[in-house]
Parts: structure tokens; sequence; C-alpha cells
């Protein structure tokens, strides 16, 4: 597939930019694939430290705070998988006072106890597809939505721990009641816009 | 109709050789050792452990990846053993889930398969000391 440059100044991108064999100068465009790749690396960091830093060290090591999907109920943690959506929620709204940025994500899964997280699009069906059957490597793709053209990155989401295991496989509301830990539970799916 | 057929057959033969190209890649990687008991080892850790420790998920060391195993080589066989069967908390607040998160493995099936994933580490360990790879 032809690399498309996204038309985006590269100051975001210095810290990761140096320490990998990536060079940018100042005033040229990142490849659109390499933008994607970095908001993924970005997001999958924070949430592992969240994770590990978090979750795993109060609650599992510690034993200070639980961690819940009913959160405020519970005076608990919120999940992993929760921080995430917040994270993505909180861009999106502040994305709008900043027009020179514009992207979305989310973790959606071909499985989801939510329904709204299903994938609606042709391209995020078949990315979650791709990602649970050919672990470790990512996919990617273009996609014309409401006559609009952008560059579709869909990522493996993996559960790590045997709590992700088993609060979906004993959701009341999950279709699929058989993961093990390790296996690919769904995606998180980023979208560019590009132009042509 | 012959190109719905021509394009099935293509894919499934896509498919075929993906699979192919999957074991391949497994039997390369995931070596398989003469000594009975590594083999049953292999049997276990495939089923088991390969969904984490072939990609490092949740900072899981990666067999192939020298590095990660230098200081783990340095404890005893006993305590490894003890923190794959009773689960570990890892320096970065990293997990390992008991019995990889298999209640129903046993004790010598966990055994099996740590001694398995220390031969292999070993063999990474050695042909990177040797300069079989880069």
């Amino acid at each position: 597939m032809k690399v498309k440059k996204l038309a985006l100044t590269i100051g975001g991108l210095m810290a990761t930019a140096s320490i990998s064999t990536a060079v940018y100068s100042a005033g040229d465009t990142v490849p659109v694939k390499a933008m994607a790749d970095a908001l993924h690396l970005v997001m999958d960091s924070d949430r592992t430290i969240y994770t590990r830093k978090i979750v795993n060290r109060l609650v599992k090591k510690d034993k200070v705070i639980k961690a819940s999907e009913h959160f405020e109920d519970e005076k608990a943690l919120v999940l992993p998988a929760q921080m995430f959506r917040f994270g993505a929620e909180l861009v999106q709204k502040r994305m709008e006072k900043l027009p020179d940025v514009n992207f979305s994500y989310s973790l959606q899964s071909l499985w989801p106890v939510n329904k709204q997280n299903a994938p609606k699009t042709k391209a995020e069906k078949e990315g979650l597809k791709f990602v649970a059957e050919n672990k470790g490597k990512n996919y990617y793709t273009e996609e014309t939505l409401g006559g609009k053209k952008y560059f579709t990155a869909v990522y493996a989401d993996t559960g790590v721990a045997p709590v992700c295991v088993s609060c979906h496989n004993k959701h009341k509301d999950s279709p699929k009641k058989d993961f093990k830990i390790g296996d690919v539970m769904g995606g998180v799916v980023i979208r560019i816009p590009i132009g042509g | 109709m012959h190109g719905l057929v021509r394009q099935s057959v293509t894919l499934l033969l896509m498919q075929i050789s993906i699979s192919s190209i999957s074991l391949a890649d497994d039997n390369t990687k995931f070596i398989r050792f003469s000594d009975p008991s590594l083999m049953q080892g292999r049997v276990v850790w495939m089923q088991n452990c390969k969904a984490c420790h072939a990609y490092g998920t949740a900072g899981a060391p990666i067999p192939q990846y020298p590095d990660e195993w230098r200081h783990r080589l340095t404890k005893t066989r006993i305590v490894l053993y003890q923190h794959a069967i009773e689960g570990f908390y890892g320096p970065e607040d990293t997990i390992m889930p008991a019995r990889g998160g298999n209640p129903a493995l046993s004790d010598g099936q966990v055994r099996q398969a740590v001694d398995y994933m220390l031969a292999l580490a070993s063999y990474y360990m050695k042909k990177m000391n040797t300069g079989l790879t880069k």
C-alpha cells in the first residue's frame, strides 16, 4: 500500500522519533501509519502503566482497594478498559477546540459486553477478525465514510490478567464465555482522515 | 459460478498456506527437544503459556530474547517453579498468574512447562553467546 503523508507538524512526536529509527525535521509531514502507531504506543503504554502500577499493585499485591465495573457504587478503582474509554471520550471532547487535530479511537470487540462497542464498519469488522486470528500483527486499511476518506488501524487488545478473562466469561451480557489469558478479546480502532 | 468456485479454492489454498507457514514458524521458534519430558513440557507450554510468553503480553519474558532471561536464569529452578505454580508479582508490578491462569494444570505439568521454557531460553542465550544470532 502506498504510504500516505499526513499534514501534521511533529512537535508531539519528537520524543518517539528520537528513540526510533525514524528521524524527522521541523516542518516534515509524518506518514499516517507512523502517526497511528505512535498514538497507539502512547495509549497502550499509559494503559499498561495504569494496570501495573495502580490496579495490580493496589488491588492484587497490597489489597487496599478493589477495581470494579461499578466503581462509583462500590468506591472502587475504574477498570483499565474503562479508563481507556474515558480517555477516548475526553479526547473527542477536547479536540472540538483544536481544529488542526483530527482523529478518533475506540475499544471494540467482536464479542462486546456492551453492544455499543461492537464493530460497525466493514473495516472495523475485518480488522478485529484479522488481529484475533493473526496474533502479534496489526491491521491497516483505508475506508470511505460519509464521503470522507480515512486511514483505519486496528491493534489487538489482549486479556492479560485473570480478572479480564473471568469478568468477561462470567458477565451475563458477554456473548463469549471461554476466553483464556492471552486471548485477543478485542481491538483498538484508530481512525485518521486522509486526503484523496 | 466458475469465478466463485475459483475464488473459494484460492481462498482455501491461501488459508492452508497461511496455516502451514504458521506451523512451520512455530516449529522453528519453539524447538522440539528430544528429551521426552521437555516434549511433554512443550505441549503444555504451547497450550497454556505461548499466548503470553511468545508475544511479551503483559510483560511476559519471551524465550527468544536472552536479555529478558539473564537475571531469571540466575534464580533456582525451585523458585521459578514456585512462581509459576503460585503466581508472582514482578518488580515492575507485572503479574504472572498462578498456573498460567489454568487451575486445571497439575504441579507436574507446570514444572514441565517451566523446564521447557528454561530450555528454550537457555538455547537462545547460548546461540547468542556463540554469535549464531545477531
